[in-house]
Parts: structure tokens; sequence; C-alpha cells
């Protein structure tokens, strides 16, 4: 049964933007009850985002490019806004940029968290922000052929790899120190995980005094093989792949998406099922980095112990979906699994544990000489640099900001539990981390209302059909913040577009304004306190401009010095 | 620093013995698929649900084969093969020790024979899905004749089985109207 349902919330949002902006509207449609997407006139996109933006509340979730030619002679923008005041929900913004003249007025001198996504459209659809300052690519190689845009439905076939024509790196790192400075490259090419990324520190001696980074070194192409090669029931298992820690939290955002698109409405107990198992997701999400914040403060005592701890919610995983991570749980429609008497009878045991043991080792940490000192006042996360960037997660809210998809869009079981939000006031990334320990707690609980109110029926409806062009958002909180997909179906049991951002996506653009003004051997501190999916830094080369010599210090060195600040590997 | 030596004293010993003891599993882990060719009917349902394209079918109509194979290195252990097969042939195993020394024993074939229309002789599916399907009827059909005819039905490839229909239907003289039937 695919279902449409009569609520509306956004219409205040949506009078306020008539109100300001009087002709700007073209277009208005409802997905869901709580999804609104506005079409406005192209001209008057930067006014329209920035209205919602700053006098609505608006905070930037992702930037969608789609190809609509076929369907309908032009490319669409979509810029998703998640709405935080008083009426919560999304805005999506919509512009039609017309075939033949593909160039739109860039939101990012008013809106900076637009960035990113402005400049991914223009590397995969080849629509060109006029007025965006930053003119370099964002996601392509440097020697990606100038007109091949992967995204574009005429463009190319998934499995073409162009080959590579030249090794010079031609991107040029931002500095915007005003003194001079030493350049110390970190990375990039460490591939343990699936981001690596090479950053460029600008110092002054020991001080950092501004920094720039690159990321994309290993773009899978995810969205075309799921756009081109997968039916749309398939890629369900291609989202839990998304990311080795949090790849749970992109299947059930993946699934949502289609669901909300096709007016699905999915069982409560298979929303009660995903919300326990997100939840066992960010236990060992959160466990991993206060495991890693003990490595990088060398204390690496503290990181076995709680990587011993951490086996139990792998376990738990393990026992109720028959992975260790990768859940494969989700179908279109519910899940797969059922949780079963002797399941809740010991996941209610490896909670009880896990409060105890984690308990122990953080009063432990807390209580570590030197740790305070090495993380409070590191790291400083600017509240009003964040409300410009819009990141997400323990991040944004460990500089004081309320934001919870959980919470502020509840989704999946999220509904049927109590919950807050918790902040922090420090900025930094001691804050971070006592936010992520205070989530780990809540997530404790969380299971255990989730599992003392599951409720009964069906995990799973297939009775629904396939409808094409239909298009919604789908989200989550993982580990590391809002999760967001944009799907639209195909006519052919495919996806048309899938549009899929990771939170890290979303908090990398203000890590620069982090390491500005701390040391060195903070750096990789801080960037572990944002919780990236790890890998990044792989060695370290130091060019002195002032000499113009150039000197390679290993990775393993540069984490020793963050570790131990003795003998800089600098002099 | 108290603290911290009470709970090393307090874990003892962390580390398990694995490789050189088992290591255990929880029980419903999904480990390797193991497929049983006595059960498998080669009806390709598994091949059309696996995500990564990890099994495949392939049909060789001059030797009338029709070919079932796994690759491990691809499979992604979500289990999709097990829940879509009508015969329960391929299932998930707890094993997780799959590697091998060279590339090529990582894929496991199964070959079928195919079956041949009763009409014009050549081979169009593989002969143990048409049995199990035969089979299907023998048990369901309301009378003997109406078995008879449907074993034949199923017997034939679907061009003979299109041209019979067209003969049947010219035969009647049946005045089909679209417009009212559509
Ligand atoms: S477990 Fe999944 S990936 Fe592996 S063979 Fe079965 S369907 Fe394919
Ligand atoms: S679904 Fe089962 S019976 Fe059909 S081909 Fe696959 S293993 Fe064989």
């Amino acid at each position: 049964m695919n279902v449409m349902s009569k609520i509306r919330v956004g219409a205040t949002h949506l009078a306020a933007l008539k109100a300001a902006l009087p002709h700007a509207v073209l277009d208005e449609a409802w997905q869901t009850d709580t999804q609104l997407t506005i079409t406005v006139k192209l001209n008057q996109l930067p006014e329209a985002v920035a209205y919602l933006y700053y006098q609505r509340e608006g905070w930037l979730s992702v930037v969608v490019g789609n190809d609509e030619r076929k369907l309908n002679g032009s490319f669409g923008l979509y810029y998703v806004l998640s709405m935080e005041g008083e009426e919560k929900g999304y805005v999506v913004v919509h512009a039609a940029v017309p075939e033949g003249k593909e160039e739109f007025p860039s939101v990012t001198p008013k809106v900076p968290a637009c960035v990113w996504g402005e400049r991914e459209v223009r590397d995969m659809f080849g629509l060109k922000p006029i007025g965006l300052p930053d003119e370099r690519r964002l996601v392509l190689p440097d020697d990606w052929p100038a007109d091949l845009h992967p995204l574009r439905k005429d463009a190319m076939d998934y499995r073409l790899r162009p080959d590579p024509v030249g090794d010079d790196e031609t991107y040029t790192f931002v500095n915007d120190s005003k003194q001079e400075t030493t350049v110390i490259p970190l990375g990039p090419l460490h591939i343990t995980s699936d981001e690596p990324g090479h950053f460029r520190l600008f110092v002054d001696g020991e001080d950092i005094i501004d920094a720039d980074y690159r990321m994309f070194y290993v773009h899978r192409g995810m969205e075309k093989i799921a756009e081109t090669r997968m039916g749309y029931d398939e890629v369900t298992f291609l989202a839990d792949r998304v990311c080795g820690i949090c790849g749970y939290a992109h299947s059930v955002a993946y699934t949502n998406s289609v669901e909300n698109a096709l007016g699905i409405v999915v069982p409560q107990r298979a929303q009660a099922i995903r919300t326990i198992l997100l939840e066992t997701e960010r236990l060992h999400s959160h466990l991993l980095n206060l495991g890693l914040a003990c490595h990088f403060v060398g204390f690496d005592t503290g990181f076995m112990q709680f990587f011993r701890v951490r086996e139990k919610s792998m376990t738990l995983a393990e026992m109720l979906t028959g992975s260790r991570k990768t859940y494969a749980i989700n179908l279109i429609g519910g899940v797969r699994r059922d949780i079963l008497g002797e399941q809740r009878t010991r996941t209610l045991q490896l909670i009880g544990e896990l409060r105890v043991e984690v308990g122990r080792l953080v009063e432990m940490l807390l209580s570590t000489a030197n740790v305070d000192g090495r993380v409070k006042g590191v790291g400083i996360l600017d509240p009003q640099i964040a409300r410009d960037y819009s990141p997400v997660g323990p991040l944004v809210r460990g500089s004081g900001h309320k934001r919870d998809t959980r919470v502020l869009h509840p989704f999946a079981g999220y509904g049927l539990v109590d919950l807050g939000i918790n902040v922090g006031e420090g900025c930094d990334v001691l804050s971070r981390t006592l936010v992520r320990v205070a989530e780990f707690f809540d997530s404790l609980s969380i299971i255990e209302q989730a599992l003392e109110n599951t409720p009964a029926g069906p995990i799973l409806t297939e009775d629904f059909t396939y409808q094409p062009y239909k298009f919604a958002l789908g989200f989550t909180e993982a580990p590391r913040g809002e999760d967001i997909h944009w799907s639209m179906t195909g006519d052919n049991q495919k996806l048309w577009r899938w549009r899929c951002r990771a939170s890290t996506y979303a908090n990398w653009p203000v890590l620069r304004y982090m390491l500005r003004g701390n040391t060195v051997s903070d750096a990789p501190l801080i960037v572990a306190s944002i919780d990236p999916c790890y890998s990044c830094t792989d060695r370290v080369t130091v060019v002195d401009v002032k000499k113009a010599t150039q000197k390679t210090v290993p990775y393993k060195e540069m984490e020793r010095y963050c570790r131990d600040r003795t003998d800089s590997p600098l002099k | 620093m108290f603290k911290l030596l009470k709970e090393i004293f307090r874990t003892g010993e962390a580390t398990v013995k694995y490789p050189f003891a088992p290591l255990h599993v929880e029980k419903d882990f999904r480990g390797k698929p193991e497929h049983d060719p006595e059960q498998c009917i080669a009806c390709a349902a598994c091949t059309v649900a696996c995500p990564p394209n990890a099994i495949a079918m392939a049909t060789d109509t001059d030797a009338g084969t029709r070919t079932w194979s796994i690759d491990y290195g691809r499979c992604i252990f979500c289990a999709r093969c097990e829940e879509v097969c009508p015969t329960d042939a391929i299932r998930l195993s707890t094993d997780f020790e799959l590697a091998v020394t060279t590339k090529a024993d990582l894929t496991r074939q199964a070959v079928f024979r195919l079956a041949r229309c009763e009409a014009c002789d050549e081979p169009f599916a593989a002969a143990k899905e048409v049995a199990y399907v035969q089979d299907l009827i023998d048990k369901t059909a309301p009378s003997a004749n109406e078995a008879a005819r449907r074993r034949r039905s199923v017997a034939t490839c679907p061009a003979c089985k299109r041209a019979r229909d067209v003969a049947t239907v010219a035969a009647l003289r049946f005045d089909r109207q679209p417009e009212e039937t559509r």
C-alpha cells in the first residue's frame, strides 16, 4: 500500500518565503508529511536558500544535482535544508538549470555551507556556479578530462576509467595567513579505511597558522553504480558499505528515502529493530573513538582497554544481525531478522556489562593526569563558524548547538523512546569527547527502552508497488552525525538518482578553522576529534619554504610526536 | 593510576588463542554460502537476487548444459540467495576462513543438463527445473487430464508455446475485441 498523507509541515516556512521574496516561488510539493520541496526561480536561488537558512533556522544538509534532461529538459538543483526552529522538518529549495545554459548563481557567498556541494555539482554535472570563489575541483582528479562529467546520464559507463595522463598535482592549497609560513603536507596514501586525505599545514615554528586539505583520492563512484548497474532494492546492501563503521546508518537512510518516496508504511516492529541496531552501531563507534582519543594523547593502555570492551558491542551486533559490521538487515519495507526472546535476554545482559565496564574506563580516562591538559581548549570550533557551515554530530553538539536528527526529526523507532540532546559548551576536543561519552550511555538506555516496548506485529511489508520518478529524503543520526540520502526512482526497477551524503562530508569544511592557532603536535588529535573515517594520513613531508628544502617524516613519527611531544621532527 | 592497575588485574588475560584454537562465532553468523547441487534445480532465483553478482549462470546450448557458479571473492555474505531459494539448496554456514592460495579456488561450479522442448527439440530450461515444476503440477492439478496438459505445457519452450497458442486461438475462431478485453 503506497500512502500519501495530508499533514503539511513546513507551510509556515513557505508562507514566510513567499512574503519575503514575493515572485520567487514557482511551485511547491510535499513528498511526505515533513518534507517540502519548493521550486524557485533560478536567479533568486541564493536569496531563497539564504533566507530559509538564516531567517528560519535552516541548516544545510546536502546539495543535490540531478540530470533530468530526459524528463524535463533541465538539470535539477536541490538545496536540502533541515529546519530546526519552531516548525521542524525538511525544506528543499529546488531550481531548474536549463539544458544549453548550464550555469547557476552560487549560493556560497551568502551561505558558506554550500561550498562543497556546489564544487561537487560542478565536477559531476558540469553546472557552473557563477560567483563561487573556490574554482578548484572537489571530487575529480587533476588529470580527469575537462568535459567529462560522470553523473550526466549521457557521460560514461560506470566502468570507464580514463587513462591517467599526468602525475603532476595541479591542485592549489589555500593559505590565508598574512605572514610567512612553512608548509607541512600530511598524507595522502594510507588506505586503511575509505577516505584517505591530504593535509597541508601552514606553520610558523610549531604553530598552525592555516590549513587546507583534499579528499576523494579513492572516490568509489557508488552513486553511479547504484544508478546504472543495481536494482533499487539491491542498493540497500551497497549502502551498507558506504562506511566501514556506520554503514548501517546509511542502509537505514537509504531504505527510508525510498520508503518515503513510495509512501511505504514500515511496520512499527521493524522500526524499533532498526533503532536498536543503529544504537548498537553507535556503541561500537563511540568506543572506537574513545579508544583512539586515548591513543592520541599517549595513553595506550586506555586504548587497549576500550578496544577490549568494544568487543562486547561487536558480539552484540553479530548476535542480532549475523555479522560484526555489515549488518545487511534492511530491505525496502522493513527488516529481515526479528529479535526473539533469547536474543533479547542476551542483549540486556551485554548492555548491563557494557554499562559497568565502560563506566569504569571513562572514570579512569578522565582521572588520568595529563588527559585534561591535552584536550581542554584544543581544536576550538567557534559556534558561529559552526552556524555558517552546518557541521553535524558530536562535533556541532560539542559547540553548544542542539542538533540531533533523532530528536529533531524522529525517524525509525526514535518516536517510541525518551531521548534528549547532549551538548557541550567547551567547543574543544574535550567537549566533543564528553558528548560521545554521554551518548554512549544514552544508546544503552535507548536499546533497553526499545526492547522494553517493542511493538508486536510483522517486521516486513511487501504490500507496495514501485512507482517511477518519485523522490524523497531519508535521514539518520549516524555516530558522526546526520547521514542524508536523496533518492529518486527511475522507470525500470532502478534509481534515477541517489545522492548519499555521509556525516563526515559535512564536517570537513570546518576542520580548517579548528586547526588554526593550535600547535602541530595537536593536529592528529584535532583531526581525530571529528572522528573522521580514519586513514587520512600516512606520512608527512616537511617543506621549508624559506630554505626550499624538503624532508619526509613517516606518519608514525608525526603520531609519535603527538603522543610524546618531545624531539620535534620539524627541527 | 591505581584505578588503571586495578582494571588491568581485573581483566586478566584478554587475548584469544585464535588461530591456534577455534574462534567462537554466534550461531546465526552469516559465513560462507554452501551450495548443494543435489537440491539445486538451477532456477536462477539466487542469481537474480545476489546484489554483487557473485552467483552466475552460463548457458551452453551446444553442449546442452547450464552452469551455476559462485565466486566467494565477490560474495558479501548477505544471505539473499538463501532467502529466495525455493529448495533450500543454498545456505549460509558459519565458516569464515576463506583464504586460498590461488584465486581460482574461490569459485565453485555445478553443471546442469538442459531439457529439450517437446515440440522443437531445442534445449530451453534446466531439466531439473522442469521436473520440479511438473512434480508440483502432479500434486496440485484438479484432474489427471489437466495435469497431463499442464505437464506438456511446462515441457514446451516459450517460442513453441506461443506458436501453439496462436494455432489454438485460430482453431477456436474466437473473435477478439481488444478494446473491450483490455
Ligand atoms: S550471500 Fe549474498 S552475495 Fe553471497 S552469494 Fe548469496 S546473495 Fe550473493
Ligand atoms: S535459487 Fe536455489 S535452486 Fe535456484 S539456482 Fe539458486 S541454489 Fe539453485
